[in-house]
């Protein structure tokens, strides 16, 4: 992604609660993930690949290929100190033990996942050209391993293969990779949040993966004509000129990176008032949502905000802003109910603010 | 002598077809072209029309059988066993970097190479995570693709990636058919490569003059505005619009954008693109659909139900700048244009299947250890499985050392599921109450259509004839939206009804999609024909219904007539299709899903 100038996320036109349900996953990345659905031509990969140029960087120990976390236990993962007796045969052949890590600074990463992969790609495996000129059985980490700790996008989500699926419901739900092929036997950590764009249209979302996903924006095409123009305007001057488009909106994308950043470190001290929560519970209660991973996220998504509006505490008003987005996914189907899911959950919503 | 030999400057009655491809010579930016034309329309010619105008640029074909690795490029064995390192093959999409993409009979494209495609085109860029290989290479290409809308259209999704579509005049005019038959006979090839030379300079000179021409703000808002009067979905296709009035401009060596440069971008960008019609048109908007005779079966025009939900701003009166007569006159293509392209009454519907159904295509999901003999050898797979074990084999001159055990065999999952065409009676006083139970029941297979990737469509029929409220989908979204108010009432046009499920049935099966279950609510009592008069109508049915049952299309029929007396008519149906009978009038959506699938 190095390569190529991105469309920089503060110059996106309209579509308010696309970019919302982004930056709420970066101020806290536990929410659970963004999927992004709607009309195509809508600018859904375009914001979720503008996401990356916004991110803080973060510490990470040099060298490893999981780029774990510094401060976190060592022993995560095959680099850091994950000691040989544990995995008879796996590992890679420059294992690191000792106590003090060394620390690089780098990019959260955000990495694609895209249509066409194969497995071997994604979860890892052996290294090949290692293996054939080197004589050594080494591991080539994947998509997963690449992903952790940042973010991983997947457009088209709806058409991933099957088996794929499979594999990212089983890594997000443990944090953990485990490969066992081709006389590999290897663990790893993959924590990451999970973006995924796609149009329903051509295709739904497994189930199963659709409530792995903490908030649900839905995107319309624009109808007003001054932003339909504005739209075509800035993506002409970008096309044009990427780097002289960057540069111009650069002072809005750092103040939105400083806004973020700040998030980032008030989020901990921000709390769910009684209210609030009372509200998120008769909410999911009325809606009829299975489980509770709909007022976590709810929860969460409401605090996330609350950070990012600078706000001591998340109050009802900030679940109200975000109930569509953490719960329109989480309802039942019902194919006589005419109306869309986002306008039911407005509907309760209302009743339930009186 | 074949169609396609004829060079793109002595084609005949196809000047705005050829326009578009010197648009697309002009602004790769435009991304590509799509020709909708029935065989010898002059597709073939078209096709190769582009290449001849960038002769210095890449020429791609993309077969129909291309496969992951044809397209995104692989392991080179040879090179690879020899100097044992990896070396890579470019696919069909690296090597037309910067040059063209051209693809025959693009709707039949597997869904997978449709994603592909449509993913490099929108990111300019070619992402390979496959077979421990990682590549990143910037991608630009301009895809120059064709197909003919009585196999079914694209995908809305392919389409909306590249800027032009165009309809291919049928050949009609006597006076026009003369005139291919006249230069095919006597081709002036010297003529024609002198002609051809003019076009390249023509685009060449557009292209230096393209930066500086822009629209005026007016003009901009006048594209905007007609793109929100045709309902257009997403952005893409103003963006498209705008470089298509520049190309347009500077075509005609212009630096200002003139109306014609406006008309045509919305005739080429916006109004194939339409979803619903930009202004009431007295006569035409009205114009009744020709009762479904011969090869219009597919003609989907439904009503659109969802215009009224999606339209959350709808455009403010007298913004339209754009003459409405002008808009007005390109509606009137309209209809025609509708049937042919899917982005109205499919709405991006259509799934197609998930591999096919043939056990050495479908999608690789896992290599085992085999034999060639048993199916396609995965050479990365076998690579790695003797990789493990070099340092220990003896080797020879620098060559990898594979033995039998080492050898892995693609497997394949053959998931394509069933497709279940639902045919609801919408004729007579209880249409309403069978749409309900089909939508309960199309719904509860939806629900369950993950597990084996089943697809339901679902068709209406009464008057004089069948529509197709929701083409073959796996998407319960889709289905809430296809089936509120559907007109209800009149007479029943059972043969219409069996027509418009064999041709969907027929679609499904070019798509791999071979497993097709029709499920007929009716009470049977036809009473119009589709040639027949009233006196004639059984003996039709009776023909169709046995020509369907032994084309091998599987059906149940639900008869939903409340007279127990008069249920001789379902039941003779059902004999004559083979299939199955049940007597449900008031059956749950539940029960009517069980008998669908037990039939599958």
């Amino acid at each position: 992604m190095a390569t190529t100038v991105q469309f920089p996320f503060a110059a996106l036109v309209g579509q308010e609660d696309l970019k919302l349900a982004l930056l709420l996953a970066v101020v806290d990345p536990s929410i659970g993930g963004v999927l992004v659905t709607g009309h195509r031509g809508t600018a859904k990969s375009t914001a979720v690949r503008a996401l990356a140029d916004l991110l803080p960087p973060m510490d990470a120990v040099d060298g490893c290929p999981y780029h774990c976390d510094p401060t976190a236990p060592a022993g995560a993962c095959p680099h850091c100190g994950g000691s040989a007796r544990s995995r008879p045969g796996g590992g890679t052949s420059s294992r690191r033990k000792s106590p003090t890590r060394p620390v690089v600074r780098r990019p959260v990463p955000v990495v694609d996942l895209p249509l066409g992969a194969t497995e071997d790609r994604v979860v890892g495996s052996i290294d090949l050209e290692r293996a054939l000129v080197e004589g050594v059985q080494a591991f080539a980490p994947g998509l997963l391993a690449a992903a952790h700790r940042g973010f991983l996008y997947i457009d088209e989500v709806n058409l991933l293969e099957d088996h794929l699926v499979d594999v990212l419901l089983d890594v997000a739900a443990s944090g953990v990779n485990v490969v066992e092929r081709e006389g590999l036997s290897i663990r790893h950590p993959a924590r990451f949040v999970l973006v995924g764009s796609g149009n329903p249209e051509e295709g739904d979302l497994r189930p199963q993966l659709l409530d792995r996903f903490g908030l649900h924006a839905r995107i319309r095409t624009l109808h007003d004509i001054g932003q339909r123009i504005e739209i075509v305007r800035r993506r002409l001057a970008f096309e044009d000129d990427p780097q002289g488009f960057a540069k111009r909106h650069a002072r809005a994308q750092s103040a939105l990176r400083a806004t973020l950043a700040s998030a980032i470190a008030r989020r901990p001290t921000v709390t769910l008032t009684d209210e609030a929560l009372a509200l998120a519970a008769s909410l999911c209660d009325k809606l009829a949502i299975d489980g509770h991973r709909g007022e976590l996220a709810l929860s969460r998504a409401a605090v996330a905000l609350a950070a990012y509006e600078q706000a001591p505490s998340a109050t009802r008003d900030h679940v109200a802003k975000v109930a569509p987005l953490a719960l329109a996914h989480r309802l039942r189907k019902d194919p006589l109910e005419p109306a869309a899911d986002d306008e039911r959950v407005k509907r309760i919503l209302a009743e339930a603010l009186g | 002598m074949n169609l396609h030999r004829l060079p793109l400057p002595g084609l005949v009655a196809l000047d705005t077809p050829r326009l578009a491809l010197m648009m697309l010579a002009v602004d790769p930016a435009l991304r590509g072209v799509a020709f909708a034309g029935a065989a010898g329309s002059g597709k073939s010619a078209l096709l190769q029309g582009l290449g001849a105008l960038l002769p210095d640029l890449p020429f791609e074909m993309l077969p129909l059988g291309s496969d992951d690795e044809a397209l995104l490029g692989g392991l080179d064995l040879e090179a690879t066993l020899q100097r044992g390192t990896r070396v890579v093959r470019p696919g069909l999409l690296a090597r037309a970097h910067e040059g063209v993409l051209a693809a025959e009979d693009c709707n039949l494209l597997p869904e997978a190479t449709a994603n592909l495609l449509m993913a490099t085109l929108d990111s300019g860029e070619l992402h390979v995570e496959r077979e421990g290989l990682s590549l990143r290479s910037p991608c630009r290409l301009r895809l120059v693709a064709t197909f003919d809308p009585a196999e079914g259209p694209p995908r809305a999704h392919l389409l909306d990636r590249i800027g032009l579509v165009v309809p291919l005049p049928a050949v009609g005019q006597a006076a026009a058919r003369a005139e291919i038959v006249r230069r095919h006979l006597a081709p002036a090839r010297d003529l024609w490569e002198e002609d051809l030379q003019l076009l390249r300079d023509l685009a060449a000179t557009a292209r230096a003059a393209l930066p500086a021409i822009r629209l005026t703000p007016a003009q901009s808002k006048e594209l905007a505005a007609a793109a929100d009067a045709f309902g257009v979905q997403g952005h893409r296709a103003d963006l498209f619009a705008h470089r298509a009035a520049r190309a347009s401009a500077a075509l005609a060596l212009r630096d200002r954008i003139e109306r014609e440069d406006l008309e045509l971008a919305v005739r080429l960008v916006l109004a194939p693109r339409a979803t619903r019609q930009p202004a009431p048109t007295p006569a035409d908007a009205e114009a009744p659909a020709a009762p479904p005779t011969g090869p219009e079966p597919q003609d989907t025009t439904a009503p659109d139900p969802d215009d009224a939900t999606r339209s959350d701003a709808p455009p403010t009166e007298g913004e339209l700048t754009l003459d409405d007569e002008v808009l007005a006159a390109i509606a009137t293509e309209l209809p025609d244009l509708m049937a042919t392209l899917p982005f109205r009454a499919v709405r991006g519907g259509r799934s197609g299947s998930r591999g096919s159904t043939d056990g050495t295509r479908g999608r690789h999901v896992r290599s085992d250890p085999g034999l060639p003999r048993e199916g396609r050898l995965d050479v990365i797979a076998t690579l790695r499985a003797a990789a493990r074990w070099q340092r220990i084999r003896p080797r020879g001159a620098g060559r990898v050392a594979i033995r039998a055990e080492d050898l892995r065999i693609k497997r394949f999952r053959d998931k394509a599921g069933a497709l279940f065409v639902f045919a609801v009676d919408a004729s007579g006083s209880m249409a309403l109450n069978r749409m309900r139970q089909a939508k309960g029941a199309v719904h509860a297979l939806l629900e369950r259509a993950y597990v084996n990737r089943d697809r339901v469509a679902l068709l209406s029929f009464r008057g004089q004839g069948a529509d197709l409220l929701l083409p073959p989908t796996g998407s319960v979204e889709l289905l809430r939206r296809a089936v509120d108010q559907i007109p209800t009432g009149g007479g029943t046009p059972l043969a219409a009804a069996l027509l418009a499920a064999l041709e969907v049935a027929s679609q499904a099966r070019r798509r791999g999609l071979r497993n097709v279950v029709l499920v007929l609510l009716t009470d049977a009592r036809a009473n119009i024909g589709i040639h027949a008069d009233r006196a004639g109508v059984e003996d039709e049915l009776q023909a169709l219904a046995l020509q369907a049952g032994a084309s091998g299309l599987r059906s149940v029929v639900i008869d939903t007539q409340r007279n127990f007396l008069s249920q001789g008519a379902a039941k003779n149906l059902a004999a004559w299709l083979g299939g199955e009978y049940l007597y449900l009038p008031g059956a749950s959506a539940a029960a009517i899903a069980a008998a669908a699938q037990s039939a599958a």
